[in-house]
This record gives structure tokens, C-alpha cells and sequence, in this order.
């Protein structure tokens, strides 16, 4: 069973995650006084998100269906959560490497393309959707029914093997 | 010791064939010199004079060996065999009365003890008594006690290797360890305090993992709640500012680039931040990860949904504008060499980015003003934690088979 001091550590480690995360899709463009600043700013953001991935994933784990070898449940209930997650880091990392590429030598200079700023909606549109997702996902992993035997659990299970 | 412990069985007493009347009675008596001996004497010695009916005993002193027993010569080396025990023990001395009765009964009696005797004194002695008896006269034993035991167990073959089985006595104190030494407490006293303690045990787990996640889930729900009406404010004083600083008819906009590049960027990160947050909090109302559930609510023309398309939009919108406001961020005269600003393209670029900041001021407006319709909708809330009816009460009666 998961101990709700645990959980709350947990919850605000991501949240923090989050928060970072968030903080750096507003205000990236308004730090750039050097282009450093934002290749620090970008790497830790990409690591955050990889360390949520990492977390929601250890936090599957620790869970009873998962234990119980219910993974496809799991995903089907967590998938967009999974998706949206894996699409996000795939546009951010491109996005942070194509924006540091072209200001690396001025951060003053005015970069943006048609397709630098597809790029760049698409990936603070997906940030918003991650954000969603995630925190959902977290606050519904302290459910105790995903840490226990359930009739939930087992009207989930047959409908699974149905 | 070990090998003495083994040696026992061959301290055996002789079996009374001859003397039939006094084996009941004097049979501690002469198996404990006899054990004894065994113990103090050569091994295959023991073995002889356990497979043979008299010891001769011709090592032991027969100098106290009263006279008035002489009446028939297997009393007397009956006697013989006897005396020197009783010289060697003290408690052998208090039962040397009893056997003169029993020595002049009749031979009816007798017999009957014959028959008693003769066949289990052998197995007794040979396995039972031999072992108790002799550890009892090496450690002190009393004979009481070593007799009592024999009674309470007749038929049981005790063995050296099995505990011994003692009924718990139930005492009224308790002994408890405080501070590394154990003191006496009351059982009754405990007993309170251990309940007290299951008590404060069973308030804390109140506070599960459900109770954070509902605290934090509604703790954004609040934030949110903030955020869009702060947004709604924003997002109109900025539309606000933009046509105060473009002037009549936007006729003065390149005052208007002047003043505003140091709060292009400002805005345009705090818009989204705000936007951001609102599309979380609308999304939450709506419950957007169930996607039949908002779909129904979106077609349904439900205030919460249709608020949450409108924040969506007005991010898009916002987004969309970010190369635009990167542009007036940079802004310098078209003067100044190298300018991105070309003489007479300000209209033509600013237009649009103050429409699409019009519209975005106005979704922002009509989502607050839904989301203010239903304030306390919360989807999210009563979908995700809604579960109180499932729960499963005989968890551990009802298994689920496997296949």
C-alpha cells in the first residue's frame, strides 16, 4: 500500500517538475540575455521531463494492477498520459536544439521562420496537454484502489479479458 | 558426562526373580546405587551384571549388614545389595521401614506383585528410571519429585531431547523495557496505553493518499479559479494598452513600438503562462481526458466545455503571435541599420497581431464569464474519485480465479 507521506513527496517532486517545466515554456524567450542561459534552461527542462516520465513509470509499478500483471490495463487507462508525454519531449528536443542553433552566436537575433514557429506552437500547445495529462495521471495514482484488491479492479479485469 | 549419560541402561537393577515381595517399594532404592555404580564403574562390568540376575557387588562393604535379616539367605543377599545403598544415601534411610511389612506378607500378595513387577520394572527401569533417577541423584533431586513424575507419566517415554512442558502461569505484572531495563507494570495499565495508541494509530491513517490527491486537486481548482479571472483582466487591459498607445484609428504605431517593445515579451510570457494554467484548470472541469464525456458536454453546448474551447483557441491564437511579438520586442526605426522594421510595414505587421489580441481578450473574457456560470463544476472530481461505491468489502473471502 502506498504510504501517503511517500505519495506526498512524490506528488510534489512532479508538481515541482511541472511547475519548472511550465515556468520555462513562458519565460524561455524572455531570459535569452545569453544563449547559455537557455542551453542550461532547455537541458534541464528536457531532463525534467525525462525524470517525470521516469517517475509516473516507478509510480505504475508500485501499483497493484501492475503487480498483479494487469500492464494493459494500465496503458489503456494512462495512455494518453504515455502519448502525449513521448510527443511532448519529442517536440522540445528538436525545438530546443533548432531555437540554440540559430541564436548561439546573438541571442538578439530574430530567428523565426514559418516552420521554426509551427515547431514552436506545437510544442507549447503539447506542454499545456502534458501538463494536463500528467497531473491528472498523478492525483489519480493516489487513488487507493490502484494499490489494492478491488471490485473496481475486477470489473476492469473482465472487461480486459472480454 | 556425555559418555555417562549413555551408560545408564546398563545400571539397571537386577530383575527380582528370587526376591518377588519388596521390588515395588525398594526399587528407587536400588536402582540409584545401582546407578551409581554404573556410573563409577567399568562399562563391561554394567553390561554383565545387567544381562546377569545378582551384582556381586564384591567391591561394596558389607560391614553394616544387620543381623536380623538373617533369617533366610536370599534376604541376605538381598541385603547385601541394599545396605550399601542405604549407607551411601540419605533419603534411602527414611523407606528402610517399609520393606520389613512387605517382607512378612503373605504369598498371595506377593505373587500379585510378581506379576506386576516382574515384567515392567524391566522396561522401566531399563529405559525410563534409570535415566531420570540418575540425573536426579547426581543434581540433588529429591525422591518425591522424581517418583511424582514417574506417575504422572506412566506410559510416556520421556525422552532426554524433549522440553519440558510447563502450563503458563498468568501473572499480574508485566515486565516492560523502559530505558533499557525492564520494569514492572501492571497488565491492566498497559493494556490502556496500548489502546490509547491504537487509537492515535487508527486517526492518523484518516489522511490517505486519496485525501492529498483531492487537497491538491482542488488546491489547483483554486489557482485555476484565480487564473481565469486574472487572465480575463489581463488579457483586457493589454488589448487596452495596445489601443492606447496605437492611438486614434492606430494612427501613431510606431509610438506605440517605442513603448511597447519592453512589455512585448513580458506579456506574451505571462499571457501564456495564465492561458496555460486556465486551459489545465478548464480541461480538469471537463473532465478532457475522458474524450466521450467532453465531446457530450462540448455538443451539449455546456457552459464548462465550450469555455475550455474557447481558452484552447485563444492559446492557439496567442502562440501564434509569438514571431510577431518577438519582432516588436526587437523593434529599432527603420533608420537604424539593420532594422527588422521596413518603412511603412508596421501596419501591415501590427494589424493582425492586434486583432488576434482583441479576440484573444474576448475568448478569455467569455470562458470567465462561462466557467463563472457553473463555478463549482468539477467533472474531473466526481469521475476520478467517485469510487467510494466500488469499494470491495471481503477482499480475502472471494478470489478471482486466475484463467
Amino acid at each position: 500500500m502506498l504510504q501517503t507521506s511517500n505519495y506526498s513527496l512524490v506528488l510534489a517532486l512532479q508538481f515541482v517538475l511541472l511547475l519548472y517545466d511550465l515556468f520555462v515554456n513562458a519565460f524561455s524567450e524572455l531570459l535569452r540575455l545569453a544563449p547559455v542561459v537557455q542551453l542550461v534552461l532547455f537541458i534541464i527542462q528536457d531532463i525534467a521531463i525525462l525524470f517525470n516520465v521516469i517517475i509516473i513509470f516507478l509510480m505504475f509499478f508500485n501499483t497493484f494492477v501492475f503487480q498483479a500483471g494487469l500492464v494493459s490495463l494500465l496503458f489503456r487507462k494512462f495512455k494518453g498520459t504515455i502519448i502525449l508525454t513521448a510527443i511532448y519531449l519529442s517536440l522540445s528536443i528538436p525545438l530546443h536544439v533548432w531555437v540554440l542553433n540559430l541564436r548561439w552566436k546573438s541571442s538578439k537575433q530574430f530567428i523565426w521562420t514559418d516552420g521554426l514557429q509551427t515547431l514552436f506552437v506545437f510544442q507549447r500547445l503539447a506542454a499545456v496537454l502534458y501538463c494536463y495529462f500528467y497531473k491528472r495521471t498523478a492525483i489519480r495514482l493516489g487513488d487507493p484502489r490502484f494499490y489494492q484488491d478491488s471490485l473496481w479492479l475486477r470489473e476492469e479485469f473482465t472487461q480486459v479479458r472480454s | 558426562m556425555g559418555k555417562k549419560q549413555v551408560r545408564p541402561p546398563r545400571a539397571l537393577p537386577p530383575v527380582p526373580s528370587t526376591q518377588q515381595d519388596d521390588i515395588p517399594l525398594n526399587r528407587p532404592k536400588k536402582k540409584k546405587p545401582k546407578a551409581k555404580n554404573a556410573l563409577g564403574g567399568a562399562s563391561l562390568e554394567g553390561i554383565v551384571q545387567d544381562t546377569g540376575h545378582q551384582p556381586s557387588d564384591g567391591s561394596e562393604p558389607l560391614t553394616h549388614e544387620p543381623l536380623e535379616h538373617a533369617d533366610a539367605p536370599v534376604q541376605k543377599k538381598r541385603k547385601k545389595k541394599r545396605l550399601p545403598v542405604e549407607s551411601e544415601t540419605s533419603f534411602t534411610q527414611k523407606s528402610t521401614p517399609n520393606p520389613s511389612p512387605l517382607l512378612y506378607e503373605n504369598g498371595t500378595d506377593l505373587e500379585q506383585a510378581e506379576e506386576t513387577v516382574t515384567r515392567k520394572p524391566r522396561k522401566r527401569t531399563k529405559r525410563s528410571q534409570p535415566t531420570g533417577l540418575q540425573y536426579a541423584n547426581e543434581l540433588g533431586v529429591e525422591e518425591e519429585d522424581i517418583i511424582a513424575d514417574e506417575q504422572n507419566h506412566p506410559g510416556q517415554q520421556p525422552s532426554i531431547f524433549t522440553a519440558p512442558i510447563g502450563v503458563s502461569q498468568p501473572v499480574g505484572k508485566v515486565f516492560v523495557e523502559k530505558s533499557r531495563r525492564f520494569q514492572a507494570a501492571d497488565r491492566s495499565e498497559l493494556i490502556k496505553t496500548t489502546e490509547n495508541i491504537e487509537m492515535l494509530l487508527d486517526i492518523k491513517p484518516s489522511w490517505t493518499t486519496r485525501d492529498v490527491a483531492l487537497s491538491v486537486h482542488r488546491s489547483f481548482r483554486t489557482i485555476g479559479l484565480f487564473s481565469h479571472g486574472f487572465l480575463a483582466g489581463y488579457a483586457v487591459w493589454n488589448v487596452v494598452v495596445i489601443y492606447v498607445l496605437a492611438g486614434k484609428q492606430l494612427s501613431d504605431l510606431s509610438n506605440f513600438l517605442q513603448q511597447y517593445k519592453t512589455l512585448a515579451y513580458p506579456t506574451q510570457s505571462l499571457l501564456y503562462l495564465l492561458l496555460a494554467v486556465s486551459t489545465i484548470s478548464a480541461f480538469d472541469r471537463i473532465d478532457f481526458a475522458k474524450t466521450s464525456v467532453a465531446v457530450r458536454s462540448f455538443l451539449a453546448l455546456d457552459p464548462t466545455a465550450l469555455s475550455s474551447f474557447l481558452y484552447f483557441a485563444a492559446l492557439t491564437l496567442s502562440l501564434s503571435q509569438q514571431m510577431t511579438s518577438d519582432r516588436i520586442h526587437l523593434y529599432t526605426p527603420a533608420s537604424v541599420n539593420g532594422s527588422l522594421w521596413a518603412a511603412g510595414t508596421e501596419e501591415e505587421i501590427l494589424h493582425p497581431w492586434i486583432v488576434v489580441n482583441l479576440v484573444v481578450a474576448l475568448l478569455v473574457g467569455l470562458s470567465w464569464l462561462f466557467l463563472s456560470y457553473r463555478p463549482e463544476m468539477d467533472l474531473s472530481e466526481e469521475l476520478m474519485f467517485s469510487s467510494d461505491v466500488h469499494e470491495y468489502p471481503n477482499v480475502d473471502k472471494q478470489t478471482i480465479s486466475p484463467s
